[in-house]
């Protein structure tokens, strides 16, 4: 395929949205890697009976390219830290969205949950 | 005037108000924001008499038995959502069925008449949104006399 699809239309995108964020996975000593992701929170409605409850599904995309450069496979980012835009969240689940240059080219959008605080 | 169903309905908003923890309980709305939970939601329930089989020459305006199930949703966003719905039914249930106020002076059970209140079940439902979000829909069934004169 002609078309590079990382630097026509990735590029831009995380030059523009892209924010600075560190990943530490679990099982690394607290070593963090630098990536940019961008913010994919959405609002989300799930029912509870007839009622409707709201609330958000945090979440930030990342590049496969920029994760596979830094030594990362998506598999081991579940349950790893992800800290952007003043928050840290834990890493519930990673869904892999694929390039017209194919998956490996691609982004993988974290799926996030709160950090549940254990100092009692 | 005394309308046994809108006592019913209006003491167990007050009832469920008491579970520890719950931070919104209302009547009907369905509309819950995140920031609200963990909350409870009284659901006006549906009523049903036997008295559609009843031809006989008895007055319309007589007493009759009416059966009302209420639902009664618990809303919670929790890591560990599943041990926080079990704590908050089984209080709920706890404090329902044992209300001094709705069985002796509103659905008048045992010795006080011949009313009755029932736990039929639950339902729950869960999925992922900040947190890990979960409801438990509780129906419960009250029986108790409707006095047409007394409306």
């Amino acid at each position: 395929m002609a078309v590079d699809y990382s630097a026509l239309l990735y590029d831009p995108i995380y030059a523009e949205l892209g924010v600075p964020a560190t990943l530490t996975l679990a099982d690394t000593d607290g070593a963090e890697v630098e990536i940019t992701v961008y913010d994919q929170t959405r609002r989300k409605a799930l029912s509870a009976g007839s009622a409707e409850v709201t609330s958000v599904e945090p979440s930030a995309f990342a590049r496969i390219p920029e994760l596979t450069g830094k030594g990362i496979a998506v598999r081991d980012c579940y349950g790893a830290v992800l800290t952007f835009n003043g928050r840290s969240w834990i890493v519930r689940n990673c869904k892999r969205q694929g390039s017209p240059n194919g998956e490996d080219f691609g982004e993988v959008l974290f799926l996030l949950k709160e950090m549940v605080s254990t100092d009692g | 005037m005394a309308d046994v169903r809108e006592d019913i309905l209006a003491r167990l908003l007050e009832v469920v108000a008491t579970i520890p923890n719950i931070r919104t309980a209302v009547r009907n709305n369905v509309d819950i924001n995140e920031d609200q939970l963990p909350a409870a939601i009284v659901f006006d329930g549906d009523e049903e008499t036997n008295d559609a089989s009843d031809v006989s020459m008895r007055p319309a305006h007589r007493p009759t038995v009416v059966q009302m199930t209420p639902e009664i949703v618990i809303a919670q966003q929790a890591d560990e959502v599943g041990s926080d719905l079990t704590t908050l039914r089984r209080e709920l249930i706890k404090r329902v069925l044992t209300d001094t106020e709705l069985n002796e002076q509103i659905v008048k059970t045992g010795r006080h008449g011949n009313g009755a209140i029932r736990y039929l079940g639950c339902q729950t439902d869960v999925g992922w949104m900040r947190s890990l979000h979960g409801a438990l829909r509780a129906q419960f069934m009250f029986k108790y006399t409707l006095r047409p004169e007394d409306l």
